[in-house]
Order: C-alpha cells, then sequence, then structure tokens
C-alpha cells in the first residue's frame, strides 16, 4: 500500500471519495484561489457527479418521471446513484439497475407500477440499439414447399424483448407527455399480460401478446419447429385449429418484422 | 476527385443526424463522441456510418481515464479498436485527466496533479494505449476547477513534456485553457506558446458558464468573444491546424452552428491574411 500522502494513488482515492461523500480530506489536498475557496470549487465536482447521473436517468426513464414527478424522481435517481456507482465507460449503461433497485428497495418497492414502467423503459432503450438484422419477408415463408414447414423453425430479431407487466405500462408509457410530471396514472390489468418489444427498423416498438401467442413465441424464441409451434397453440384452439391459428400467428411476427430467419431441412420451392 | 481540406468541423449530434445527412458539405469534417457509439446497433451505427460515408471523421472518447491508477481497461480498449477499424477515424483523441478508479466510473473529467510520478504514470500508458491502437493518440487539456498543491509542472509543462515523452499529439481545448486560466489565474496565452507547434493536431471551441467566481465548462452556451480572441491567437501560433466547436447541451438548430463555425472561418482568415500580408508587400 502506498503510504506517500502526495502520490498519484493517494490523491486519486481521496478525490473519488470525496466526490462519493464518503471523506472530506481532499479538502487539504487542493488550493483556494483569490476568487473562491476550495470547497467552492470542489463542489463543481461532487455536484457535477450526482447532476450528470441524474440527467442520463431521466433521458432513460420519461415514464417514470411522468409517474413520480421531479422530487420523487429526484430522490430515487440518488438513492440508486448512492447505492450503484457507474462501471461501465459509457453512461448509456448507468440505469441497467434500476428496475432492480427499486424493486428491492423501500419505498421504490411499494410502487410495482412504477417499478414495471422502469423495466419497460429499459427494454425500449435496449431495443433502440441492440444488433441489426434485417427482418425476413411474408414471400419468403410462402415460397417453401409444404413438407418444409415439418422441420421449419425460426430466430427471432437481436433486440426482441419479452415482458410481464400486471399494470398497464406500455399504454401510460404512451401518454406521458400529455400530463404534467407526477400525473401520469398506470392502471391495474386485469390478468398479467406479456409484451413483446422489438426493433424491426430504427424506431423500437412493442404490443401486447394473447396467452396463446405467447406460449407460441417463447417456443419459437427456444428454437422450436413449426409443428412444436402448433402444439404449443393447440391447448387454446384444439388440435384441428391449432395450425391455421399458427400460420396466422407467424404471419403477424412476419408482418411486424419480429422474425429475422428461418431453416427448414427442406430446400425452398 | 480532389481530397477537401479538413479545416472546420462540427461534434456529430443525434439532434442534426437527418439534416447532415441531407446537406452534404456545409462543414468538412465531424467529430464523433466513441462511446455513444460503442454500441450493437441500431439507429446511433446506422447514423454513424450513414454519416462517415460523406464525412472525414475523428473519434473523441471521454473514458480512456489515461491518468487512472487503475489498470487500462482492456475491454474499452476492444470496444474502441473495433469502433476505429469501423469508422477509420483521421485521429483518436481523449482527455489528460482520470474519469474514475476502484474499477468505478464518475463521467468526469477530473484532472490530474501535474508532478513527476503523473507525468511518468501518463507517459507509460499513452505507449501502451498507442501500441494497442497501432497509431498516435490525441490527448486535449480538459478545464478543471482546482489545483493541486502537490503540482510541481504547470499543466502546460506536463503537457508539452508528455507529448515529446509519450510521442502523442496534443488536442488544444482553446475554451479549456480559457475556463481553467481564470480558474487557476494563469496567463492563458502562456499555456498556448508552451505547446510544442508540431504537436498540435487539433483545436476545441466551445461555450461556458460563468458563475463570477469560476467558470464551468458547460458546452451549453455560444461562444464568448474573449474565447474567439483566444482562438485568434492559436491560429496565429497554430496555423492550418482543424477546428470544430463542440455543443453538448441546449443544442440549437444546425444552422446556428454552421453560423458559428462561419465565425471561426472568419478569425482564420483574417488571421491567414495578416500572417500573409508581408509577403505579398515583399512581391509588389
Amino acid at each position: 500500500m502506498t503510504t506517500n500522502a502526495g502520490s498519484l494513488g493517494d490523491l486519486q482515492r481521496a478525490f473519488q471519495d470525496y466526490l462519493f461523500k464518503s471523506s472530506d480530506a481532499f479538502q487539504t489536498a487542493v488550493r483556494d484561489t483569490q476568487k473562491a475557496d476550495r470547497v467552492t470549487l470542489l463542489d463543481v465536482y461532487r455536484d457535477g457527479y450526482t447532476l450528470r447521473l441524474i440527467e442520463a436517468l431521466t433521458t432513460d426513464y420519461p415514464g417514470l418521471m411522468a409517474m413520480a414527478g421531479p422530487a420523487d424522481f429526484d430522490h430515487v435517481a440518488r438513492a440508486y446513484i448512492a447505492a450503484h456507482p457507474s462501471h461501465h465507460p459509457s453512461v448509456r449503461w448507468f440505469g441497467k439497475g434500476l428496475a432492480d433497485f427499486m424493486a428491492s428497495t423501500a419505498p421504490y418497492n411499494g410502487a410495482p407500477a412504477a417499478v414495471e414502467m422502469v423495466r419497460f423503459e429499459w427494454a425500449l432503450g435496449e431495443a433502440f440499439d441492440s444488433l441489426d438484422a434485417t427482418p425476413i419477408a411474408a414471400d419468403a415463408l410462402m415460397a417453401l414447399p409444404l413438407e418444409a414447414w415439418e422441420t421449419l423453425s425460426f430466430t427471432a430479431l437481436p433486440s426482441l424483448r419479452r415482458c410481464i407487466f400486471e399494470y398497464e405500462v406500455a399504454q401510460a408509457w404512451q401518454r406521458r407527455d400529455e400530463v404534467e410530471p407526477g400525473n401520469l396514472e398506470v392502471a391495474r390489468a386485469e390478468a398479467p399480460v406479456t409484451w413483446a418489444i422489438w426493433r424491426p427498423e430504427r424506431v423500437s416498438n412493442f404490443r401486447s401478446l394473447d396467452a396463446d401467442e405467447t406460449l407460441m413465441l417463447d417456443a419459437l424464441v427456444a428454437g422450436k419447429a413449426f409443428p412444436e409451434l402448433c402444439e404449443a397453440v393447440a391447448p387454446f384452439t384444439g388440435d384441428d385449429q391449432a395450425p391455421a391459428r399458427t400460420a396466422g400467428l407467424l404471419r403477424a411476427f412476419v408482418e411486424g418484422g419480429m422474425l429475422a430467419g428461418f431453416s427448414s431441412g427442406a430446400p425452398a420451392g | 476527385m480532389c481530397a477537401a481540406a479538413i479545416d472546420f468541423g462540427l461534434g456529430l449530434r443525434p439532434e442534426h443526424y437527418e439534416e447532415i445527412a441531407a446537406s452534404p458539405g456545409r462543414v468538412s469534417w465531424f467529430e464523433a463522441l466513441s462511446e455513444n457509439y460503442m454500441v450493437p446497433g441500431g439507429s446511433p451505427m446506422h447514423w454513424l456510418d450513414r454519416i462517415r460515408r460523406d464525412y472525414p471523421m475523428a473519434l473523441h472518447g471521454v473514458s480512456l481515464s489515461i491518468g487512472s491508477i487503475d489498470p487500462l481497461n482492456e475491454r474499452y480498449l476492444d470496444d474502441l479498436k473495433a469502433l476505429a477499424d469501423r469508422v477509420q477515424p483521421m485521429w483518436i483523441s481523449d482527455h489528460l485527466c482520470f474519469t474514475g478508479l476502484r474499477g468505478l466510473n464518475m463521467h468526469d473529467l477530473l484532472p490530474l496533479p501535474y508532478t513527476g510520478e503523473a507525468l511518468n504514470h501518463v507517459a507509460e500508458r499513452v505507449s501502451r494505449v498507442q501500441d494497442r491502437l497501432g497509431r498516435r493518440l490525441v490527448l486535449e487539456n480538459v478545464s478543471s476547477y482546482v489545483t493541486y498543491a502537490a503540482s510541481e509542472l504547470s499543466e502546460w509543462e506536463f503537457m508539452a513534456e508528455l507529448s515529446r515523452r509519450a510521442d502523442c499529439d496534443i488536442l488544444l481545448d482553446v475554451n479549456n485553457v480559457y475556463v481553467s486560466a481564470f480558474n487557476h489565474e494563469f496567463d492563458a496565452l502562456a499555456f498556448l506558446r508552451a505547446m510544442p507547434r508540431e504537436r498540435v493536431r487539433q483545436f476545441h471551441l466551445a461555450g461556458h458558464t460563468h458563475k463570477g467566481s469560476h467558470i464551468i465548462d458547460t458546452h451549453d452556451h455560444p461562444i464568448v468573444p474573449d474565447v474567439w480572441t483566444l482562438y485568434a491567437e492559436a491560429v496565429r501560433l497554430f496555423p492550418g491546424v482543424p477546428a470544430m466547436i463542440e455543443r453538448d447541451a441546449d443544442i440549437p438548430p444546425y444552422e446556428e452552428l454552421l453560423a458559428e463555425l462561419d465565425i471561426a472561418r472568419s478569425i482564420a482568415a483574417d488571421v491567414g491574411r495578416e500572417v500573409a500580408a508581408p509577403v505579398r508587400g515583399a512581391e509588389g
């Protein structure tokens, strides 16, 4: 361990501790000027650290701001900043842990709709700059011979995320700019609903999934072939109607730009 | 096809992507913030590639943390190298500072003590980064608000010696010189004059916020007249060095930044005429 009080390492540790407000010792390492005392000057860094991270969270979570309002948003942001210093070179990723923090920390865990809003907004952000892929076109599937469907499987867009929400956060998020901050109401859904969030081109998209659609998409993402996708749907439709319903759901996925590819043991016709 | 001169540029900001793509040729180059494009894909990478097709680019980072006592962040360097391979930038710059230690990032440009120990430490790390990137690094002077009692050198002595010892180049931020000169009560011209002429690769210009007893480098205002005056001195000392304007908050319309860039062009042209005048007189 370095013992020289003026060493580079000691000064950097003291500076960082000062920003974290865990020690004021760094005040003795810097000088007053004729115009300003050292505490005023150090506050530029100490205040700037917190304000910069609050700004990053404000950018990531406009829906939470609309629900909570500036004062409560500031409260949760400062608590998160204190508990979760940034480890990533880009401030883009700083807010990643906010939902888990709120879900596990009082008093924020008493607002489950707000936690869900944060999860939704982070998923939107992840979809926004996730890996690119070109969605497949319906024509490509139509050209497949009938026997190809026996082994046909699909890959979803890398941006596809699925989230289960008990509150209508996606609907509320669309109203985030229509209300004064703090006044965004989020209703509880009749039952938990699975939402798909993805980015077909450069704009993120989202929609709710029916119960059979959810199970089918789960099977699709797991790499199951078309017959197994039908099996996922069958409990809802009966065996006779399952292939038609599955084909219809697939078409909706394709037209929505959610699928990036497919493969089959049989050649295209 | 003739290569256009790399003279006056702007920082690449999402607010202006569409206008930049729709009206090529209004500036000669862009500076992209490296960390904003260390993402897998989507809109940021689309626009980066799209605009790179029309313009030369420099990459400018904020998280290299060249002065930190932490080990160099190898993953960050991998990402930076991958981005450089994609963009093929004219140069890669970052700041003479540290941004955190113990694996943390404070997302601020924290000044270093200007000591012999720090000089040795930074020079060795610059050499390693340059080896890794396969090119010279360009390091920028930061705006700072505190002076270490332990400093043994002035900031300009430190930068000049670092550039010689580590064989790196200098991004001379004229606004930062102005801000730090006010905050630490030194002569801004002395700073400029101490920079090794052959090492100054780029100028930064930006606005700031004056708090009376100190100035904060906020990049949220137009450039003030005193900084333009200092820029004219910089052009006299380092003719032909490319300049660009940084704006990171309260970002104005693209046209407004283009108009501000015209001021830089006009100042550089005036200085150029001053320098050329005696020669023309001799010819006459």
